[in-house]
């Protein structure tokens, strides 16, 4: 062998090039459904994010979202400031009031509900959920949970920017937007950035000036970070939303940083033409599970001080709107507390007979909703599209039989019903004459975990204590 | 001295509470007519004689009658045990009727809320009269010396296989479903007590039953009347049930007898049975007592001696030994996260607990309830080595959900159905 022979030799194993994917036989780039399914709003899989998302199987929900808060005019004083999805099911997690809300939130960010509303709210949204393990036990601890959320959506980079650019049209009124910004976000960069304006010519400090002449932000307390740098003309640098971060955590817990969320930042939220805002409150189960039940009431008492009677502007003009997401125990858990702190008068949490409109109830799912479930994410991991495939089968390889059978055997729950699906459809995939997901394929093999997950924990295999042995002191 | 067991000549009831209200209505009136009206009456606010069963289908016609009667049955079913006991004499000429002394301190002793030592008087008289828990404990250890007497009668409705209702209509869909079920039991026999078992035999008898009373059509393509299908599935069950008693476990007696004494003995704790172990489908039944002449540990009770120098004692551990104490947190514990796991919530069903635990220990349901009690105060005050959170959920009568009832467990004054236990805090 010379010294290029290693170089040129072929190996005798060939590739071979027509082995398919695992999941090629039936059209899909890979299995569609989660193995996992919970949510998680910030991962990158689609499959667990959120994001592959039907509405239409909550449309019901979403109208009535739609119309009992998000279209209903922030100046008349009878909206709604605080609404629950209430879980009405009775079947346990995993019957999709996540990925709903999460949607939700991306629905009213992606036009901060002025389409929604018809021009009539500029609302945006925040998605927060209490840490799990009793973290988030008191109010003061889910406020700061609030405001770590309002920064992550960068909600107030987002006014910053809109109310520079509010002011800059004002100072020079030839200046022209397009001219200098490729797209919305390329504005907010720049509009946030010092470097920008010193490269531009626009003063910072005079630009500062101007802003705070708005009438919501004259009343603001001389430490509101717009005011900082109002005093320095000279080593001007802009405010970002960093120097709120660092406001906030200079500010005492309690009394202090509820002055700023629910007064202070009300009116900056109102400078940037912004008239409301939602607060969805995911898995509050997770506080009350923790709390005793003096805990409970303060806590009650402290959302009522916020929200309805107390001296903060958000409680006199009811700015944000609190979305709480229940299942179907919770009521109870908090049901004291609430009639203790006079919240059952302002927001009764036990349903009613009567149609209460800040009540959701968040319905058991149906075969169908099953169907058009799997349909959405099928779609989302096509090779081909259905059509140019020749055949309309949006269901490919699950039959509809097989679809049904899957949701009763999850009894109708959403996360049961996708979890299922990837182990079926991972299943198929190894069985190379399994062309189709059939009833009677779901059958075998759910009967076949039966069979699993009653070995582990049945009575045949539980310890138990031997009377008669012990009787006789063994 | 041989003793002569007499389970079967058990009157037909189950509650033992029947005996209060008998005794307080005769207490209150001395007349036959008005005893029974205040029998009915207080019979209906201590909600008893409901069926175990939420009611199937309601009978429009006749309803009114038909419960009238079926009170009177029980009046004097009850009636008639306890002039036996002696704690009522009876003036058969004026029909009329007068409680012992041995009945007015049984009543007192429920109401002072004595409860247990009121079971227990009951259970000397039943004991005396008829041997019949020495008769069943005996049999229930012999019939799985291995497992502490454990029984299990395994069951399974068509939708718990998996079948939907509303496609069961001919006598053919019974027919598989029978199939489907008669191979679960196969499997369920070998699993639990280790046997092999045909049960084809049995299966034919079962159809020809169900055909000859007129519940199916003899044909397997003929539809039967839907009206009939609960009627259909609960003499299934039955049926299963009392095989399983004589075929597999050799009982002598009924499968009503055997039914009645292991419900009045799980009241009085010296038997659990329960239709809700988690994980099982079906019925199990254990003895939470034993029959001895020999006996040497400290956490028994003793309730009745026999003539033949046996005695039945009760299974019931003191909560002042440490030893229990930690025995029964660690039990606690085992069960919170066993059903834990499958639920994914911090919250989970407490009577399941319950089952898991009262089976791991072999004690009783009040004994469990005042266990948990005591934990729990130990717990409010901090000196538990867990952290133990016990709430009302959505009771289980307001869901509509559940066909049977359970017992509730109640703690510092309230009922409670779930639980979370925090181990982080463990000191």
């Amino acid at each position: 062998m010379n010294s290029f022979d290693k170089l040129l030799t072929k190996p005798t194993s060939e590739i071979q090039e027509d082995v398919k994917g695992l999941f090629e036989k039936f059209n899909l780039r890979d299995n569609p459904f989660p193995s996992e399914p919970f949510v998680n709003k910030d991962a990158n899989d689609d499959r667990i994010n959120g994001k592959i998302f039907e509405m239409e199987i909550r449309k019901k929900e979403y109208e009535q979202m739609v119309n009992n808060f998000l279209k209903i005019p922030r100046n008349d004083p009878s909206h709604l400031r605080m609404g629950f999805i209430m879980d009405t099911s009775y079947i346990g997690r995993g019957n999709g009031k996540s990925a709903f809300l999460i949607n939700l939130h991306r629905k009213i960010n992606e036009g901060f509900a002025l389409d929604i509303s018809n021009n009539i709210n500029k609302s945006f949204s925040v998605y927060l959920s209490p840490e799990p393990g009793g973290r988030t036990k008191t109010f003061s601890q889910l406020i700061d949970l609030f405001f770590k959320s309002i920064l992550d959506s960068s909600i107030i980079k987002n006014c910053l920017a809109a109310i520079r650019l509010d002011a800059l049209l004002s100072l020079t009124p030839d200046f022209n937007p397009s001219k200098h910004f490729k797209d919305e976000s390329d504005l907010i960069e720049k509009l946030n950035s010092t470097e920008w304006l010193n490269e531009n010519k626009i003063n910072p400090g005079m630009l500062n000036k101007k802003i705070l002449e708005n009438k919501y932000l004259i009343s603001l307390p001389k430490e509101f970070p717009l005011y900082e740098i109002q005093g320095s003309l000279l080593t001007p640098e802009v405010v970002t939303q960093d120097h709120f971060k660092e406001h906030y955590l200079n500010l005492k817990k309690g009394q202090e940083r509820l002055e700023f969320i629910f007064s202070h930042l009300v009116d900056f939220f109102l400078a940037a033409n912004f008239n409301g805002a939602f607060v969805l409150v995911d898995d509050f189960e997770r506080i009350p599970d923790f709390q005793s039940a003096r805990q409970k009431r303060d806590f009650a008492l402290e959302l009522r001080n916020c929200l309805y009677d107390g001296l903060y502007k958000n409680a006199k003009m009811g700015f944000y709107t609190f979305i709480l997401v229940l299942h179907a125990g919770v009521p109870r858990l908090i049901q004291e507390a609430w009639s203790d702190s006079g919240m059952e008068n302002r927001v009764p949490i036990t349903p009613s007979r009567t149609i209460t409109k800040h009540i959701i109830p968040f319905e058991k799912l149906n075969r169908e909703h099953a169907v058009s479930l799997l349909k959405r994410y099928l779609s989302e991991y096509r090779i081909k599209d259905n059509e140019k495939r020749g055949r309309n089968d949006e269901l490919f390889p699950f039959t509809e039989e097989a679809v049904y059978k899957i949701a009763e055997v999850s009894e109708l729950n959403a996360s049961k019903i996708l979890k299922l699906s990837y182990d079926l459809l991972d299943k198929a995939s190894t069985i190379n004459e399994q062309e189709k997901i059939d009833e009677k394929f779901v059958e075998e093999i759910i009967d076949k975990n039966i069979m699993d997950s009653e070995t582990k924990k049945s009575i045949a295999s539980a310890e138990t204590t031997d009377l008669l042995k012990k009787a006789q002191g063994d | 001295m041989k003793i002569e067991e007499k389970p079967h000549q058990v009157k037909k009831f189950y509650l033992l509470e029947y005996f209060y209200v008998l005794l307080k209505s005769i207490e209150k009136n001395y007349r036959w007519e008005d005893i029974f009206e205040t029998f009915k009456e207080l019979k209906s606010n201590f909600l008893l004689g409901e069926s175990k069963y939420k009611r199937l289908k309601i009978d429009k016609q006749n309803r009114a009658g038909k419960r009238i009667q079926r009170t009177l049955y029980t009046f004097m079913q009850v009636l008639s045990e306890a002039i036996d006991y002696g704690l009522i004499s009876e003036h058969k000429k004026e029909k009329s009727y007068q409680l012992t002394s041995e009945g007015q301190e049984l009543l007192l002793k429920y109401e002072k809320g004595h409860l247990f030592d009121f079971n227990k008087a009951l259970f000397m008289k039943m004991e005396n009269r008829f041997y019949a828990f020495h008769q069943i404990i005996n049999f229930c250890y012999e019939a799985n010396k291995k497992k502490g007497g454990l029984l299990v009668f395994p069951g399974y409705t068509p939708i718990g296989l998996g079948f939907e209702k509303s496609k069961i209509k001919t006598s053919g869909d019974i027919e598989h479903y029978l199939k489907t079920l008669q191979r679960k039991l196969e499997d369920d026999i070998k699993e639990h007590l280790n046997r092999w078992m045909d049960l084809t035999g049995q299966r034919g008898m079962l159809i020809k039953n169900l055909i000859e009373s007129g519940l199916l059509p003899g044909s397997v393509s003929e539809k039967f009347d839907p009206d009939k299908y609960n009627s259909i599935i609960i003499r299934i069950r039955k049926f299963w049930l009392g095989e399983f008693l004589k075929k597999i476990y050799g009982y002598k007696y009924s499968y009503s007898s055997f039914d009645i004494w292991t419900y009045r003995g799980k009241q009085i704790g010296v038997i659990h049975a329960t239709e809700f172990y988690p994980g099982f489908s079906g019925k199990i039944i254990y003895p939470t007592s034993v029959i001895t002449n020999n006996k040497s540990s400290l956490d028994f009770e003793k309730m009745f001696s026999y003539s033949n120098g046996d005695y039945l004692y009760i299974h019931s551990p003191s909560w002042e030994d440490e030893k229990n104490r930690e025995k029964f947190v660690d039990s606690l514990l085992d069960a919170y996260f066993n059903l834990k796991k499958a639920s994914r919530s911090y919250y989970i069903n407490l009577a399941d607990t319950r089952e898991l635990v009262c089976y791991n220990m072999k004690i009783s349901q009040h004994l469990f309830n005042s266990f948990l009690e005591k934990a729990y105060f130990l717990n409010l005050k901090g000196q538990l080595k867990v952290k133990i959170s016990l709430e009302a959920d959505k009771l289980p009568q307001e869901t509509g959900a559940l066909y049977l009832k359970r017992d509730p467990v109640m703690v510092d004054g309230k009922y409670r159905n779930i639980i979370a236990i925090d181990v982080s805090k463990r000191r």
